[in-house]
């Protein structure tokens, strides 16, 4: 049983971190990142008003572009971060203060921090002689987590001669010896090349049902949030868009961040009016005139803030544009810029009067239709009901 | 091509005609130190060694015998390794504290080590051998305590600028794995930091066992007498130098240090650049 | 990491930071205040604010030891850099041979004290001298002046060699060999390419030759001893003889001004060295 609460966890980087220059005023180069995180009196807000429940056994993946807190959240519950304002229990007790080593909490590195002067089977064994455990136990328990993982034969070895993958297996490894409540992992994969990262996350999800534990995992990838996540909390600028589960988070996005974040290619998104007419609305642009289901609009009707006709952005995803043929009822007129074979779709790039549009078009249907090349014409129409709606000035999501 | 291959050729010849001036001094002293005092003069000391200017080992003797070069030797012998073991541990704790807590305390005491670097020894060395000799610091045991406070300067940025190339994420790791921060020290940070220890400890043993003016100031130099010491004392007497054993001295010397750096020479080379590049 | 290591300072800093008091921070500033004082011992000195400074600074002997240290600073810092600079960039050719033999010897006599280095020279330069006729190092004070530039070549020139070889290594080869296709001659390379990307190591080698030859002692006592009169003594000479060679009550205090006066001089050149060899150095 393992629940952790954040309440309320804030996360301050007072201004003036002194930072130690090199002898001879060597210009450290801490580069300024440029970020958009909140400045108080007192700092830097890098976290803002965190507030979520993991449930027992739950897989949660914080998910954000770099600087957007996500890592430091994690490190908070850790222990590794002083939580300036908030409380994180874990299990029902209150944790702010207490050392990680007693958190009952494996984390995992991006740079999977192995001790270097020790064997891989020093690595897993070293948290286990620290806990005075026996002898023989921690042969058995080494040997069976070495066996889950694969690692058997490198047990011998220091980790500079095991290659990339094998070293983020013994950093797992070395988590799941300890049979702790709470696995920790930040950017486990983010070092691994493509092939490799894609077989790790596969068995991530393998091990997961295999070990009983809670999750907290940390990723800029959005797959791998998107496939290992039983909720995902994505999150911009040290404050949180979304809670979701992954479905919930691809097909109602909270708002216009988290409709772009997620998602391969990018959602397509082009500035529209709402217009409203009785208990009808409709996605006008120059030339589509979109009438909007009758549930969006009982939907719409119930946040109206009067007025008939609305600024919106509006959203797309291209695996939701259809091809359609030239004067179909709905149908918009483009040319196409750039095709890009995938395999089994092509995307294809095209420029309309609306704006800028990314299709997914299966390559069976372009077979029907004949090659597509740059300066073509095109006509494509959207799925019913695959339009997102989105306030121009705040963002959010409307529906 | 041909012109880089003459160009090598030509090299090899003007650098093994340097190597070989290069090591003429330590030659001449060689040679010399086995000539019969009457032999040795200035303006003879380029001669080599004939019949009848071969005095065999009798300088060495001589210099074993009444300099008292055995007694040197192991004054040296115990200023250098308790000074460098002392420094070594305690700098290098010392060092990755002061990386690790970011505390106006550490970052102060960073500031004086640094400063104290490039502050010349003339500049303490009145007040210091003084000190010394008031709180007791004057015996070849003692002594190490001041080189530890002098040589800081120097060990603490060295040990520091290596610790900053340390992943956090191990020591945290470690953490989380249950150790306290003794523990951690102890048993990741300094089993990583090996070469390092090598490097430092390189440049500590050269400095600690070639320095003259510390131990002369400080030390009751009638009684203990270092290596350094023991070889100014030659000319320091009224009447003449004695050449010859002085020159077996100085051989006797050489001889251990060329032996070691034959055999260390990596590591040596590998800590004199790191030395430099951190410092 | 921090906050929990933070109450081991007893353990971790203690040590060393007390030692330092005793080795570097009460001495110095000690030996500041003193340079106000007149003193024989510690104990019986008393204030007479800069009185000691003004007698140090027309003080000829301070002043000749000053230009003398200057001049030998100045020309050691120039020779042994371009020489261990020349000797790096050969011995970092391809396939030359032996070029491990070459580097193990001109390092050597780097770790030989500058006590016994002094006394090799001694007795070198004198059989020089006296063949071609010459007088003595002792009586002689220009051999004494390249005597000693002499005996820092050989000892400091393997030292940064070893450290611009180093540095040459550590250039991309993509640099250089980017320079050889857009059909750069080796000399322009040398300049264009590694140089610039060998200021950092310049930057060094300049700090510690520089500050080497102000600091010098050991050599100096031991080769020239500062004879003939004083002539080739040196700042760090100069300042220990007033200190212990010379008789009258003063003396010591005068001793202790031209102590700060020198390592304010140290401590300024270093800085303003850096500064200036900073600047150029390449952003990478």
């Amino acid at each position: 049983m393992a629940e952790i609460v954040l309440k309320h966890v804030q996360k301050v980087y007072p201004n003036n971190e002194s930072k130690k220059k090199g002898f001879f005023g060597k210009k450290k180069k801490t580069e300024e990142k440029k970020h958009n995180l909140k400045v108080t009196e007192d700092g830097v807000l890098a976290v803002e008003d965190f507030n979520l429940t993991v449930h027992d056994q739950e897989f949660i993946v914080l998910v954000g572009p770099s600087g957007c807190g996500k890592s430091t959240t994690m490190r908070m519950v850790a222990g590794l971060e002083d939580i300036t304002s908030g409380d994180v229990f874990i299990d029902g007790k209150r944790v702010n203060d207490v050392a990680p080593k007693d958190r009952d909490i494996a984390m995992v590195f991006q740079s999977y921090a192995l001790y270097p002067n020790m064997t891989v089977y020093e690595n897993m064994a070293f948290t286990l002689e620290l806990k005075k455990v026996p002898k023989d136990e921690i042969d058995r328990k080494v040997r069976s987590a070495a066996e889950i993982l694969g690692i058997t034969e490198y047990l011998d070895r220091k980790p500079k001669a095991l290659s990339g993958g094998q070293r983020q297996r013994v950093a797992i490894g070395r988590a799941i010896v300890r049979d702790p409540k709470v696995f920790l992992m930040d950017e486990p994969l983010s070092n691994l090349d493509a092939k490799l990262r894609n077989q790790m996350r596969a068995e991530l999800i393998k091990l997961r049902h295999e070990i009983k534990g809670t999750f907290i995992y940390v990723t800029h990838d959005q797959t791998e949030a998107m496939t290992l996540g039983d909720r995902i909390v994505v999150m911009k600028d040290g404050v949180v868009q979304q809670i979701a589960t992954p479905q919930e988070v691809f097909n109602h996005p909270a708002n216009i961040f988290v409709a772009g974040f997620i998602g391969v290619p990018q959602m397509n998104f082009f500035d529209a009016q709402l217009v409203r007419s009785g208990n009808g609305f409709t996605v006008k642009t120059e030339d589509m005139n979109v009438a909007l289901a009758p549930e969006t609009c009982a939907q719409l009707a119930l946040n109206w803030d009067g007025g008939d006709v609305k600024e919106i952005t509006a959203g797309v995803r291209p695996e939701q544009i259809l091809l359609a043929d030239k004067g179909e009822e709905g149908a918009l007129q483009g040319t196409v810029e750039v095709t890009e074979l995938m395999g089994s779709t092509e995307h294809v790039h095209v420029t309309a009067p609306d704006g800028q549009f990314v299709l997914i078009i299966p390559v069976v249907d372009l077979e029907a239709k004949g090659a597509l090349k740059a300066g073509d014409p095109i006509w494509f129409k959207f799925e019913k009901n695959a339009t997102h709606l989105f306030d121009k000035v705040s963002g959010k999501n409307l529906i | 091509m041909k012109r880089d291959k003459a160009i090598n050729r030509a090299l090899s010849i003007f650098f093994t005609i340097l190597s070989l001036a290069w090591i003429y001094p330590v030659f001449m002293i060689a040679l010399n130190s086995f000539k019969k005092a009457t032999a040795i003069s200035t303006t003879t000391a380029f001669d080599l060694l004939t019949p009848e200017t071969f005095n065999g080992l009798a300088n060495y003797v001589h210099a074993l015998n009444e300099q008292g070069f055995a007694s040197a030797f192991m004054y040296s012998l115990i200023i250098t390794v308790t000074s460098v073991v002392l420094i070594l541990v305690c700098c290098s704790m010392c060092a990755w504290y002061v990386v690790r807590v970011n505390s106006k305390i550490s970052n102060f005491f960073y500031y004086l080590f640094v400063f104290s670097m490039v502050v010349p020894f003339q500049m303490l060395m009145f007040t210091l051998s003084n000190l010394a000799d008031r709180i007791g610091f004057n015996t070849p045991f003692n002594i190490c305590f001041i080189y530890l406070g002098f040589g800081a300067g120097l060990a603490v940025f060295m040990f520091a600028g290596f610790v900053k190339n340390i992943p956090l994420e191990i020591e945290e790791a470690a953490m989380i794995d249950g150790c306290n921060p003794v523990q951690v020290f102890f048993k990741i940070v300094l089993p990583i930091m090996k070469p390092t220890y090598l490097s430092v400890g390189i440049l500590e043993t050269m400095w600690v066992w070639n320095d003259y003016l510390l131990p002369y100031l400080t030390l009751d130099s009638t009684k203990y007498k270092t290596i350094p010491i023991l070889i100014q004392y030659f000319r320091g007497g009224y009447g003449h130098v004695e050449l010859g054993p002085m020159m077996a001295c100085i051989m006797m010397v050489v001889i251990p240090i060329v032996i070691m750096y034959i055999f260390c020479q990596k590591y040596i080379i590998d800590g004199v650049v790191a030395g430099a590049v951190k410092g | 990491m921090g906050k929990a290591l933070k109450r081991w300072w007893p353990l971790f800093m203690l040590p060393t930071c007390l030692a330092f008091m005793i080795g570097f921070v009460i001495p110095f500033i000690q030996g500041f205040y003193l340079s106000f004082c007149q003193f024989i011992t510690i104990n019986n000195a008393h204030f007479v604010g800069i009185e000691n400074y003004v007698r140090a600074l027309p003080d000829p002997q301070f002043s000749t030891s000053f230009f003398f240290t200057v001049a030998f600073a100045f020309l050691s810092t120039v020779l042994i850099n371009v020489i261990a600079l020349a000797i790096a960039q050969a011995l970092t050719r391809k396939a030359l041979k032996g070029t491990n033999i070459f580097r193990t010897i001109f390092f050597m006599p780097n770790l030989i004290g500058g006590i016994v280095l002094g006394y090799i020279w001694q007795i070198l330069i004198n059989c020089l001298l006296s063949n071609v006729g010459a007088q003595l190092i002792a009586l002689n004070s220009a051999a004494g002046f390249w005597g000693l530039i002499i005996l820092t070549l050989w000892q400091q020139v393997g030292y940064m060699m070893i450290i611009y070889i180093a540095g040459l290594q550590s250039i991309p080869s993509d640099y250089i060999e980017a320079a050889k296709v857009d059909g750069a001659t080796a000399w322009q390379t040398f300049w264009k390419v590694k140089i610039p990307n060998l200021m950092p190591t310049i930057t060094i080698c300049l700090f510690l030759s520089i500050t080497n030859g102000f600091k010098l002692f050991d050599q100096n006592l031991a080769l020239t001893g500062g004879a003939p009169a004083h002539s080739t003594e040196m700042l760090a000479l100069n300042i220990y003889n007033t200190f212990y060679s010379r008789a009258g009550i003063a003396w010591q205090g005068i001793g202790q001004a031209k102590a700060v006066i020198f390592c304010i001089l140290v401590v300024a050149i270093s800085m303003i060295q850096l500064k200036a060899t900073r600047s150029k150095e390449v952003q990478q």
